[in-house]
């Protein structure tokens, strides 16, 4: 299906359903999001919108990436769901689609699509941030598959998570990128520990994850062993690309939420004036990333310059709510109030996760700009 | 244009950009069909001419065509156009009675030409009138600039022929192509700088390595590609979906970057950009005057925040 045909459908669609698509309590905890989110992902998928974009192989129904885009956008802009756990979907299920065996993701990518499971990335450790090639998290071979034993934190999610595209050491530590291995991970098997972390914006958005000694089988291989790295490598920029897309449609929503609801005089035009311009600057850029994905063209280094522009978008975005709705953001305790509160607490860690914006921008000047090693 | 047919377009005229400046340009272009493509395909024509003229730099007088064109009234070779005083926008004379009151500056083309499209306010709307550049005074401006090769016009002039109302909106058309050639001729000259700067970064040597070792210099250089990155994706946006809007927003985000460019290329050339014998210093004049031309990154800005907050509307979204 073409994009205009497509919008066109969905938009229908979303009118019609729009009752059965609205929350049915308030959205004021993650449980209540992470509910919300499972609904939207069912009805879209049993209408048929959800599975457009992904491939055949996989239970979708072929098409191109921008009517994921589109649905996301779609979806943000009604208030439907929220992009943060929406996103996970758009980073992981790429990574399946390419790297895991053809059986295992036609098995398990329609469970994510439908809103069957909630998948989780088991990436950063407690001594491994940007340095993700110095993770620890051990996995042993043996005939079966491999026993992991380690650490992971920060796992956005862990705790609803069936599955973990859960990256290991299974080289010695010296082989750095080298004997990294990409594994796709059952969440209850035993031997798992999940303890979910409090967080600024409230709510345990992520968890520490402990594995003692925990069974994964040999078919659960990401890529080759050894080439987790790679794969690790070619996930991050779906990190940065669809899932932009969506954030921007909901930074427009909320800067136009602001708008509707702020006092005359509290904001100040030229900050106003320049928030817009980096929202629209940082729409303008994902947009032609959208395009080059639907060109079939491998996104790499050049998606960090979404990344740094999403970051700085969406905390001017949440700058402005905090000067325009002070009172609300600092001392309101009605639900809108915690809202904005929540949202304008989480856009502080835009700048850290998925890459803090220094890590960006050391991407940009030895692959964009090539400027060589730093040392 | 597009593929080779643009690629090919783009090669010729980045020659004749490197080759010739001014009058010679000014030549060079109409023999390689720049008229035409400008008819045909203004997006592809106004970025390729303009950022190979900010990359040079060199000058032309190819603005006043973008602005004629817009206006449905060139191109020609020997018409020359008023355009805004620095930092203006809205059209540079006014109606006095029979007369056209003018103040604005002129491309290197206005000295030589005989006529002058001059376009005006009035009180029943904008009006398009051609006169004798001999009725005005035009004193050639140096400045920061002077290769630029501008010239302040004033003077009081009477219409050739009939005056031609405008529409409501042509005046804004030919005000946002100008302003998006404005900004292709910036994004050029950035690029220029951020190259002469990562060259520079790899070549001089301190403490016993390259400066493009050190984290500060590398970020610098990431913050100028980000930055023109974000003013090339707000220009594609501008020509993909004409609108005043977008031409203004695009406009800014080039002049801002400019100024980043400016800013971190200079501190990361040091010295060595701080001498004549240096080209840095004939793209920072440049994109000053550039900046300013039909009003700057912080006028637009604060203009936009003015007008989102009286209609409590963000502009429409790029749609994907
Ligand atoms: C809300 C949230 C959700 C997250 N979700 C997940 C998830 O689902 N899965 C997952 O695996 N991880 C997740 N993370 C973790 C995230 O990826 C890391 O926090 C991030 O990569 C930074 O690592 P760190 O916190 O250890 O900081 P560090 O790496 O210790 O960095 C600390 C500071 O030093 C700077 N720094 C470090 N190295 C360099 C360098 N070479 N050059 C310049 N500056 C440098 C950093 O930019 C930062 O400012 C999440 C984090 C947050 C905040």
């Amino acid at each position: 299906m073409e994009l205009a045909a497509f919008r066109t459908a969905l938009d229908q669609w979303l009118d019609e359903h729009g009752d059965a698509l609205a929350p049915d309590r308030p959205q004021d905890t993650l449980d209540e999001h992470m509910a919300q989110l499972a609904k939207v992902k069912r009805l879209t998928f049993d209408a048929g919108f959800m599975r457009f974009g992904w491939s055949e192989r996989v239970g979708g129904l072929g098409g191109s990436p921008l009517l994921r885009a589109y649905l996301g956008e779609a979806l943000t802009t009604r208030d439907l769901v929220e992009p943060g756990i929406y996103s996970m979907t758009e980073t992981l299920a790429p990574t399946m689609v390419d790297y895991a065996a053809p059986a295992l993701a036609a098995e398990m990518v329609p469970r994510l699509l439908r809103g069957d499971e909630t998948w989780c990335q088991g990436f950063s450790e407690p001594g491994t941030g940007s340095n993700l090639a110095a993770l620890a998290c051990r996995a042993v071979r043996e005939d079966s598959g491999w026993r992991v034993t380690g650490q992971k934190v920060w796992t956005s999610l862990a705790q609803y998570a069936q599955r973990c595209v859960l990256l290991v050491r299974t080289g010695p530590v010296e082989s750095a990128h080298g004997g990294i291995t990409a594994l796709f991970a059952d969440m209850e098997r035993p031997g798992i520990t999940v303890r979910p972390i409090d967080t600024l914006h409230g709510g345990p958005e992520f968890c520490e994850v402990f594995f003692d000694d925990v069974v994964v089988p040999t078919g659960r291989l990401l890529g080759q062993e050894g080439q987790g790295w790679s794969v690790a490598m070619d996930l991050l920029p779906h990190e940065r690309s669809t899932a932009l897309w969506h954030k921007a449609a909901f930074l427009q929503r909320r800067l136009q939420d602001l708008l509707d609801t702020v006092a005359e005089e509290a904001l100040d035009p030229v900050q106003v004036g320049e928030t817009v311009q980096l929202l629209a600057a940082f729409r303008a850029r994902s947009r032609a990333t959208q395009h080059q994905l639907a060109a079939g063209e491998r996104l790499g280094p050049e998606t960090s310059v979404d990344k740094v522009l999403a970051a700085g978008a969406e905390q001017a975005v949440f700058d402005l709510v905090e000067a325009g709705l002070a009172v609300e953001v600092l001392l309101g305790d009605g639900s809108s109030a915690s809202r904005w509160r929540s949202e304008y607490l989480f856009s502080r860690a835009a700048t850290i996760y998925g890459g803090t914006s220094e890590i960006q921008r050391n991407i940009i000047a030895r692959r964009l700009l090539d400027l060589g090693d730093d040392r | 244009m597009e593929g080779d047919e643009l690629e090919l377009f783009s090669r010729t005229l980045g020659a004749a950009a490197e080759a010739h400046s001014g009058a010679a340009l000014d030549a060079a272009l109409v023999e390689l069909g720049w008229h035409e493509a400008l008819a045909d395909d203004p997006g592809a024509a106004v970025s390729v001419l303009f950022e190979h003229q900010g990359r040079v730099p060199c000058t032309s007088s190819a603005l006043d065509d973008v602005v004629t064109q817009a206006l449905g009234a060139g191109p020609h070779q020997d018409m020359a156009v008023v355009l805004p005083w620095l930092g203006r926008a809205e059209p540079p004379a006014r109606r006095d009675g029979g007369h056209l009151v003018v103040e604005g500056l002129g491309t290197n083309r206005l000295l030589g030409a005989e006529t002058a499209l001059v376009v005006a306010q009035g009180p029943a709307g904008d009006v398009a009138a051609v006169v004798k550049t001999s009725e005005l005074a035009a004193r050639p401006v140096r400045g920061i600039d002077p290769a630029l090769g501008l010239s302040a016009v004033s003077g009081a002039a009477t219409a050739l022929g009939p005056l031609s109302a405008l529409h409501p909106g042509d005046w804004t058309e030919a005000l946002s192509r100008g302003r998006l050639a404005a900004g292709h001729e910036m994004v050029g000259a950035s690029t220029a700088m951020l190259e002469l700067a990562r060259r520079h970064a790899l070549e001089r040597v301190q403490f016993g390595r390259p400066i493009a070792a050190f984290q500060a210099v590398r970020h610098r250089l990431a913050d100028t590609l980000v930055a023109l990155e974000s003013a090339r994706a707000l220009l594609d946006a501008a020509w993909h979906e004409e609108s005043a809007g977008t031409a203004a927003m695009a406009k800014a985000a080039c002049g801002g970057a400019a100024r980043t460019a400016s800013r971190h290329c200079q501190q990361v050339l040091a010295g060595t950009g701080f001498t004549t014998e240096h080209p840095l210093h004939r793209y920072i004049r440049r994109v000053l005057v550039l900046d300013e031309l039909f009003g700057s990154a912080r006028s637009l800005t604060a203009e936009l925040g003015r007008e989102v907050l009286a209609r409590r509307r963000l502009p429409t979204p790029i749609p994907l």
